[in-house]
């Protein structure tokens, strides 16, 4: 039985993580950048998962994907209160739109 | 049962169960609202708490310095995950010792502003927790778990004013480049564990000498690192959001990010050039990190001092002139390189320099402010060397040590960062260095021409100094450590060289 080659993970991987990069640059909407932000941790699990099958001696790719998925749940909490405090202070949820500080 | 293990890591023991402890006396403290008299909220039991926590932490670490961690059975027995070496000791003694200022800070700043709400203290204590943890880290997933853990704390203490504008889009900034620079250090950490198989920098560093590896991946997952890390230490051109962040975060929040996230983000960069990337073919002038580092401090020096100048809020100048002192470290850094542990004292004795001096600028900023008339700019502070004199001139002491004028402790950490840049053979960046303080005298001694050779405006409105012995008591203890420090300078040299990472 063959498998999928250890690449077609890497790849996959890569381009997740390039969506999740462009995304936060481009994008201007505080929802769609945490959901970059997402995008790129779980890019970093499947690359750490996948290399797992190459370093068969310890586990420690899985292990790590562990603590990344609990840390991006906690990231995301804190996220989101603080979109929420920006929201209910300003009423827009837009990155552009906050221009308070500069120079 | 291993009594060793837990005296060596009685530190970060300490600092955790007091932020636990104070979390349950908040939850049970009788002042949950905000009342209207300065003295009702929970700040006066709570800031003390936490800086006895703090200072506790930071005597536990000196202990355990005195004692050797070497000498205590088990204390290696977490390693890789977390190393008890000298090393860690100074910095998470560095971080107590700034956080624990920072507390106090608090405890004047949140009563006057209003803002006294308890929850503060455990945020800001467990922030150090993340802080130490990062500074011990000898393996990516504690570097990671450490560097959440510090900076999610963080992110809430910079919006810790929720109703205002100005603190929460800093909030936010903050909050989206730090996860955008966690989620590059972490991809860069996941490429090198497929390059070499491993998680720990040891281990990454056994692989990269015994050959054999796809390097394009090595040279990728480096550079992503350096990026994440650059992004901490607010380096140009990853330093955007730090001035915004500075400036709309309460005060107290912003001298704790200034001194003990960089403090730890310090460490673990170092730990992590040093040990797994640390081998004579990466870190050359022909190959490796130090062009990138070199590179990155000579921008980070310049931009930063340039823009500070033009700056007409003395916040925002006091975060410009952080990210300047970043660039300084980072000439330290690129130090070692040649000087290995010459290079890395000058980075540990700048960076308690740094943080007491830092500490006080900011405390004397919030010392001169009270509600409803916060100093923020220059003009805010015109006349303060007649109407309050004692407020000026600690103020003035604080901003000559962070100039570097003898005898404080910035004019000693700015000598030998210059003193090792030179004995490693890199004199442009020294003179690089040396031109940058000229430029960084401007601002700082601007501040008190307009204390002592300006008359505020007739009719303007000009900020009143607020009372609070908290915020008193840490600008004492500040003024001491900075004045010690540049009287005796030798002594923490000498701590600071025996805290020296092996080659």
């Amino acid at each position: 039985m063959t498998s999928i080659p250890l690449e077609y993970y890497l790849i996959v991987a890569a381009a997740l993580f390039l969506v999740g990069t462009v995304g936060f640059l481009l994008r201007r909407n505080l929802l769609v950048l945490l959901m970059s932000i997402e995008l790129m941790l779980n890019s970093v699990n499947l690359t750490l998962v996948a290399y797992n099958r190459v370093h068969t001696e310890s586990h420690a790719g899985q292990i790590f994907t562990f603590f990344v998925i609990a840390i991006a749940a906690a990231e995301a909490a804190v996220g989101l209160a603080i979109v929420l405090a920006f929201f209910r202070v300003r009423k827009t949820v837009r990155s552009d739109e906050a221009d308070l500080l500069r120079n | 049962m291993k009594t060793g293990l837990y005296l060596s890591i009685s530190p970060l023991l300490v600092v955790a169960l007091g932020g636990a402890l104070l979390m349950l006396a908040e939850a049970f403290s009788h002042h949950r609202e905000e009342h209207e008299s300065r003295s009702a909220g929970p700040s006066s039991e709570l800031a003390l708490g936490t800086a006895i926590t703090l200072f506790t932490g930071a005597i536990f670490a000196a202990a355990v310095w005195f004692v050797g961690p070497e000498k205590l059975d088990g204390s290696q027995d977490l390693a890789p995950w977390l190393i008890i070496d000298r090393f860690t000791l100074f910095f998470a003694f560095t971080i107590c010792v700034g956080g624990g200022l920072a507390s106090l800070l608090a405890g004047g700043y949140l009563p006057e502003h209003r803002i006294d709400r308890g929850e503060f203290y455990p945020l800001l204590t467990f922030s150090s927790v993340g802080a130490i943890i990062l500074a011990a880290a000898g393996d990516v997933l504690t570097l990671f778990l450490g560097l959440e853990i510090m900076s999610l704390g963080v992110y809430a203490l910079t919006g810790f004013r929720r109703g205002s504008a100005r603190s929460t889009e800093a909030s936010m900034k903050y909050f989206l480049l730090g996860s955008f620079a966690a989620a590059l250090l972490l991809y860069g950490a996941a490429l090198i564990y497929g390059a070499t198989g491993h998680t720990d920098l040891a281990g990454i560093r056994a692989a990269l000498v015994a050959g054999n590896l796809n390097y394009g991946l090595v040279l990728i997952a480096v550079t992503l690192m350096i990026v994440g890390l650059a992004f901490k230490i607010s380096a140009v051109p990853f330093h955007m959001w730090t001035p915004d962040a500075y400036e709309g975060a309460p005060t107290p929040a912003t001298s704790f990010m200034a001194v003990v996230v960089k403090s730890a983000a310090f460490a673990t960069m170092l730990r992590v050039l040093l040990v797994a990337f640390g081998q004579p073919e990466l870190s050359s002038w022909g190959a490796g990190w130090p062009p990138i580092i070199a590179t990155l401090a000579v921008l980070t020096m310049t931009v930063a001092n340039l823009i500070a100048g033009r700056q007409e809020s003395v916040k925002r100048m006091l975060a410009y002139s952080s990210i300047a002192h970043a660039g300084y470290i980072l000439v330290g850094v690129t130090t070692t390189m040649r000087l290995h542990e010459d290079g890395q004292a000058s980075v540990m004795f700048y960076l308690l320099a740094y943080t007491v001096s830092t500490i006080g600028a900011f405390g004397a900023l919030i010392l001169c402010g009270s509600r409803g008339a916060e100093a923020v700019s220059y003009e805010d502070l015109s006349g303060l060397g007649k109407r309050h004199p004692a407020v000026a001139l600690v103020f003035s002491l604080f901003l000559l040590s962070l100039a570097g004028v003898p005898p404080t402790a910035g004019f000693f950490g700015k000598l030998y960062i210059v003193k090792g840049a030179i004995g490693a053979g890199l004199y442009p960046l020294s003179v690089i260095l040396l031109l940058n303080s000229v430029l960084g005298a401007y601002y700082y001694l601007r501040v008190l021409v307009f204390m002592y050779m300006r008359e505020p405006a007739p009719g303007a409105p000009f900020a009143r100094p607020m009372k609070s012995g908290y915020v008193t008591s840490a600008l004492v203890l500040a003024a001491v450590a900075v004045v010690a420090l540049g009287l005796f300078p030798t002594t923490s040299l000498e701590v600071a060289v025996r805290a020296a990472l092996a080659p």
